[in-house]
């Protein structure tokens, strides 16, 4: 017990400071997200036109808006730690199902050449083509607006980019000399393609996985901005500020806090996807 | 002494790469790496292949493993035949020829431990598991001259000629009956060359493996190899033994790759500058997409006249039994 406390501790004073820095700040952002309910100190929706765009420290009926209030005078604190969820989900989420499309497909591209490479590079071309906004505004039109369908939206029109990149280091790893042994030692695709080439390719992904990260974040906005994402009055990060830079001459504080928390968000999860990747490969970990 | 074996016969064999036509149909032309081509190995024996780069080593190496099919041919591992076996009975026929590649630092997973990487075959064919694979792998890395405490290393934590020590492990692992062994000292310090073919020629005296060893450097092949092919364009232009080649080289081809290879006393070096014009080739190697007519040599051969542009030579045997493919020689 002694010996793994040590050990435990010895590994996290080898972690850098940088690191400890934005996990701690990635740990609150989520932390406002699960206890918004709780810890908020108005109803994020319970509007107050007399109270419009008050700044930050306004005091009205022994409330303090420490964050100041929005358009319709709701409390800007209360929405950004609502709006932390949304925000945080729709990007989670929509990493996660594009990632999963995309790096199965540039996989398989890559790996079985042929027609599944002609097919699916296409696809990735035509994808590509169409305007996310238009492919959205399809969707919608189809499905209706709604958190889930958000997440469908961004994660089936953002899967082109984890493909090309799959396909590009797929088709590089499987020449190489360690695949060929591998499959004279009688391993199957899957096999090569789950615990060979899928470990080697995962550091390049990681790093396009993170950069699209903040892009969802943004999307997201943009898309509930058009109406078509998250609906009002239901708040997200995104929504806040595109309703915020209307005002931004009046009042700066709608458009600033939220992005500050944006910023540090985007920040943090690209700072802790390079180190993820460094710590991935084994090169790097040597005493 | 019951009679040598085959261990691998190749008949006719030819690989042939058809280029991709144009988006509008152009016509493409086909590269002829291989280009028919016969060859036996026996038990125990090792065969070395030589020639320039594009000559078509590599694509016969990865013929003979299995990864490339043949155009035409048949290439039998014993009792069995590769071409045209599919599924199960390749995978099969395949546990009897492993590969060892030029670059061990290429050859290695670099996110698989040394012991997974060796335990890599017996695990998916199912041969050994849990306390018997420890054990295996580690007799193995004995064998080739490591500790047990390298498997639990990552490949990168090694030095050059350990990673190719691992890789011979590895191809030992499933107890092939030919191993091919494709340039596999020409990546390493020559300071560890001579620990490796040793260490080859060892585990051949205790396995009774045989070897294809492609080659470019003679110096190498003259001290591991008991017979000597030479290729040059897709076709074999020399095959002899190894003290028959040495002596004396036939083919004015393998005339000029012995030529190029420097000799260490200065003397002798310059003694062979002064013979060794007539074989200086002229010329590069012509493109396997467009194979000069008759003998393929003829374009940069010395001795070239007009029968070489129209008649193939084919292998004929010579008074000390070499097999030749010359008009002249």
């Amino acid at each position: 017990m002694v010996a793994f406390i040590q050990s435990a501790r010895s590994r996290i004073s080898r972690v850098p400071l940088p690191i400890i820095i934005v996990s701690i700040i990635l740990l609150i952002i989520v932390a406002m997200a699960i206890l918004a309910p709780w810890i908020s100190p108005a109803d994020p929706t319970r509007q107050n036109l007399l109270g419009r765009l008050k700044a930050p420290g306004f005091e009205r009926a022994g409330m303090t808006y420490w964050l100041g209030t929005d358009d319709l005078g709701r409390d800007l604190l209360t929405r950004i730690l609502y709006g932390a969820g949304v925000s945080l989900g729709v990007a989670v989420l929509s990493v996660f199902v594009s990632t999963l499309v995309g790096v199965s497909l540039g996989m398989l591209a890559g790996w079985f050449r042929g027609w599944a490479e002609i097919f699916i590079m296409r696809m990735v071309d035509i994808v590509m083509s169409i305007p996310a906004v238009l492919l959205a505004v399809l969707t919608v039109a189809v499905l209706g607006p709604g958190f889930l369908k958000l997440v469908l939206v961004l994660g089936l029109t953002r899967w082109p980019r984890y493909t090309r990149v799959a396909y590009a280091q797929t088709l590089q790893v499987a020449n190489l000399p360690f695949i060929k042994a591998s499959e004279l030692a009688g391993a199957g695709a899957v096999r090569i393609l789950f615990h060979h080439i899928l470990p080697n390719i995962a550091g390049p992904i990681l790093i396009v996985a993170t950069s699209e990260f903040g892009l969802m974040i943004l999307m997201e906005a943009g898309l509930s901005f058009l109406g078509l994402g998250i609906q009002p009055p239901a708040p997200s990060w995104g929504s806040i500020m595109s309703v915020g830079r209307q005002y931004v001459e009046h009042a700066w504080w709608i458009v600033a806090f939220p992005g500050i928390c944006l910023f540090l968000l985007v920040f943090s999860v690209n700072v802790l996807g390079d180190w993820l990747r460094d710590q991935l490969d084994p090169r790097s970990r040597t005493r | 002494m019951s009679a040598p074996e085959n261990v691998l016969e190749i008949r006719n064999v030819a690989v042939h790469f058809q280029g991709r036509a144009g988006l509008f149909g152009r016509s493409a032309h086909t590269v002829k790496a291989v280009n028919g081509v016969d060859l036996d190995i026996l038990k125990g024996e090792t065969v070395a292949l030589v020639g320039e780069s594009g000559c078509g080593k590599s694509t016969l190496s990865n013929t003979i493993v299995g990864l490339q099919p043949p155009t035409t041919g048949s290439i039998r591992l014993g009792e069995d035949e590769v071409v045209g076996a599919t599924g199960r009975a390749l995978n099969d026929i395949r546990r009897k020829v492993q590969m060892i590649f030029q670059d061990p630092a290429l050859s290695l997973d670099p996110r698989f431990k040394i012991g997974a990487a060796i335990a890599e075959p017996l695990q998916v064919r199912g041969i050994a598991r849990g306390k018997a694979l420890k054990q295996r792998v580690s007799e193995l890395l004995v064998q080739v001259g490591l500790r047990y405490e390298h498997a639990d290393r990552y490949p990168h934590q090694l030095s050059g000629g350990q990673r190719q020590r691992v890789v011979i492990a590895r191809a030992l692992a499933l107890e092939p009956a030919l191993v091919v062994c494709d340039e596999p000292v020409s990546a390493l310090d020559v300071s560890v060359r001579a620990q490796i073919l040793n260490l080859l020629v060892a585990l051949q005296k205790r396995t009774g493996v045989s070897y294809l060893f492609v080659s470019h450097d003679l110096a190498v092949v003259r001290h591991i190899c008991d017979r000597v092919v030479v290729m040059y364009l897709g076709r074999f232009v020399e095959i002899a033994d190894r003290d028959t080649f040495f002596a004396n080289p036939k083919h004015p081809y393998a005339k000029a790759l012995m030529a190029a290879v420097p000799e260490a006393d200065p003397e002798r070096q310059r003694n062979k500058e002064g013979n060794k014009e007539r074989y200086i080739l002229s010329g590069e190697l012509p493109s396997p997409s467009n194979i000069p007519s008759g003998c393929a040599f003829h374009t940069r051969c010395p001795l070239a006249t007009d029968i070489c542009t129209r008649d193939r030579p084919e292998l004929t045997p010579r008074a000390d039994g070499a097999l030749v493919a010359c008009h002249h020689a």
